[in-house]
């Protein structure tokens, strides 16, 4: 009978491996619990607005349960998790869609258990959406069309509402909606505030830094009278930094950003990039949970609500008043 | 022990192997995940939850099929998951930048993986190249023939017969199951009980003895890459079905996933030795461990430590089995 002492050793021994890991989490059912179901936890972006969920619910008193996709590229087993964590039959369920597709078949899942729906960060089309006959609760994110027209209201506030000269915008990857919409923020807003500042190119980046720095080194060629250049992201707007200081042109070239990542805040302190329209992922992971908790209580909850960004410059960082800086990650 | 005399459970492992082609542990292992996870969490004992641990395996399912096949045959691919892409991606533009009827679409998916296996196939046999580096540098060109065909974006708005294939559930079964099961039940018939698949495992055996006794070893193992292919074709319909997208990044990594079902199945690594039975086991395994877990809500991070100590477990276990054999 040895061999099958032994035998069944081994499998408590693999039994007891699964329960080692199992116990790390054991959760036991809650009543009216959140899911909570972001992309990737593996960037500063979704860890600070991770953190402001955790803050929200502790804060909001609420329940939660959180789960991300090993990558902010595994569209197939988000969906799954997805359609897992229904099981535990949370009350809502708060995501950050991969892309606007991937979770529609467990979001509709959701809305015939009757489970509230969140777009966390807009990463939802409308459009497919109302196609799919999916309702949202609301949409939460940045405004992106509101962080570009920041962007150009700092530029016009630095030179003035008369001021004339080329303008570069460095849009993000061709046809991404994000970038899209920061680019018109600023587009519009600019042409409304200063008619003056033309705006010479508006070309995909890609998002690239390198790509953004030699996009910004020809533009120099073509029009060396160059004003400014308003970048879709901050990786862009530090590759632009570089190919103007190479040319000579850093203090009549203003350079502005969006994101306010770690990188481009440092690189404002030393005084070369010169803003970065910052976005609060903190600030909307704790407001998700907040309207959440109205919403299920039967509050009105705006369809689509936008959480606000923050121009970092190096007067605002240094002067440290501002009180959404404690919201800069 | 004696060893004349050998015991019930003895008996029991031996009918397993002979009959249903599986080694009986990992039954047993699926049997006591199921039963921990159901004691652990409340919502695990669900015929819906049970129907998704199908749906989300049925994507590696079907890859880990076509690994069991080349690995059984002494090969590797490792193009896998971007065949799988490269596929999806495929069928994707025919049917939104083309426009042309699902069916070609379909087609399309599946002949895109036919044609890189088919090519794996022919450098393995005929320039000698090692399977290894072939099916690596397959996963490099077919990822990148993905991005270039897609220009590195998802193709979006599939047609609804083919999102039907991803997401319908006729009978309240979703489609990607039944697709996967039917794919596994003909599989497991064609590896265990025809010649096609005593020839498979003979030429993973030794390919010496396989030639000696008469099997046409390259054009054999041709068709074994093809079919791998085509069954990465099929896994990438399915994706893009499932998220109504072709998606050039869909699938990566999915070939370690697919070959550790295989091998948690008890699939030789070297050849010799396989059963789709045992690598469909070996998938729910791994597919059971990751809905338990996220139904106890674990962080992924532990998930991927699990599933890694469950494999060098599973192969250890196997090698410990072999060993007591071989000393008998």
């Amino acid at each position: 009978m040895t061999s099958l002492t032994l035998k069944i050793n081994r499998f408590t021994l693999a039994l007891g491996v699964v329960l080692a890991f199992s116990v790390i989490g054991i959760a036991k059912a809650e009543d009216g619990e959140y899911g909570v179901l972001m992309k990737t936890l593996a960037n500063p972006f979704w860890g600070a607005m991770a953190q402001g969920v955790a803050d929200g619910a502790k804060e909001a008193g609420v329940k939660y349960f959180q789960q991300a996709a090993e990558s902010d590229q595994a569209a197939e087993p988000q969906l799954n998790l997805c359609n897992t964590m229904l099981e535990r039959k949370p009350v809502a369920m708060i995501t950050a869609a991969i892309n606007s597709t991937n979770l529609l078949p467990c979001l509709k899942s959701a809305q015939e258990a009757g489970i509230k729906i969140v777009d966390l960060d807009n990463n939802l089309d409308q459009a497919v959406l109302d196609k799919e006959g999916v309702k949202v609760t609301f949409h939460i994110g940045s405004d992106n069309i509101a962080a570009g027209a920041q962007g150009a209201e700092y530029l016009v506030s630095k030179l003035g509402k008369d001021a004339k000269g080329p303008v570069l915008v460095i849009e993000g990857l061709s046809g991404n909606i994000t970038g899209e919409k920061r680019a018109k923020g600023f587009a519009d807003k600019l042409k409304e505030l200063a008619p003056g500042l033309q705006i010479v190119a508006s070309l995909p980046g890609d998002w690239d830094r390198g790509k953004a720095a030699s996009i910004a080194t020809d533009t120099l060629t073509a029009h060396p009278d160059l004003v400014a250049i308003f970048c879709a992201n901050d990786g862009m707007a530090l590759g632009a930094v570089e190919s103007v200081y190479a040319a000579g042109k850093g203090p009549q070239v203003t350079i502005i950003g969006v994101d306010g990542n770690v990188d481009a805040v440092k690189s404002i302190k030393e005084g070369r990039l010169n803003a970065s329209v910052a976005q609060l992922p903190y600030l909307v992971g704790k407001q998700a949970v907040e309207n959440v908790k109205k919403a299920l209580a039967g509050e009105k909850v705006e369809e689509s609500i936008a959480v606000p960004t923050l121009v970092l410059t190096k007067d605002v960082i240094d002067a440290g008043k501002e009180p959404m800086l404690q919201y800069v990650k | 022990m004696a060893s004349e005399q050998p015991g019930f459970w003895a008996r029991v492992q031996r009918a397993s192997v002979e009959r249903l082609h599986i080694r009986l542990e990992s039954l047993v292992v699926l049997l006591a995940l199921g039963t921990a996870m159901a004691l652990l969490s409340p919502y695990f004992l669900s015929l819906s939850n049970f129907l998704n641990i199908l749906l989300a395996t049925s994507t590696i399912g079907v890859l880990a099929i076509a690994a069991t096949f080349v690995i059984g045959s002494g090969g590797l691919d490792l193009s896998l998951g971007s065949v799988m892409g490269l596929a999806g991606v495929a069928g994707a533009f025919v049917a939104v930048n083309l426009g042309w009827p699902s069916v070609l679409a379909v087609i399309a998916c599946i002949l895109a993986g036919a044609i890189a296996g088919y090519i794996n196939g022919q450098l393995v046999t005929r320039a000698f190249v090692p399977a290894f580096i072939v099916t690596l540098g397959m996963l490099g060109l077919a990822r990148g023939l993905a991005l270039v065909i897609s220009q590195g974006r998802a193709i979006y708005g599939l047609p609804p017969e083919i999102v039907y294939i991803g997401q319908g559930r006729p009978f309240g079964i979703p489609m990607p199951v039944i697709i996967f099961v039917l794919t596994a039940i003909v599989a497991h018939a064609v590896l265990a009980y025809t010649r096609f698949g005593r020839h498979t495992l003979a030429l993973g055996d030794s390919e010496g003895a396989a030639r000696a006794a008469g099997i046409r070893v390259e054009h054999h193992r041709r068709i074994i890459y093809t079919l791998s292919g085509a069954l990465a074709g099929l896994a990438g319909l399915l994706f893009t079905a499932r998220v109504n997208a072709g998606d050039p990044t869909a699938g990566i990594n999915y070939e370690l996933t697919a070959i550790t079902a295989a091998i948690i199945g008890g699939t030789n690594l070297f050849g010799g030795r396989a059963s789709i039975l045992g690598t469909m086991i070996g998938a729910l395994i791994m597919g059971v461990l990751q809905n338990g877990l996220t139904l106890l809500a674990v962080q992924s991070y532990y998930q991927q430590m699990a599933i890694g100590a469950v494999l060098i477990l599973a192969v250890f276990i196997d090698q410990y089995q072999v060993r007591k054999e071989s000393r008998v």
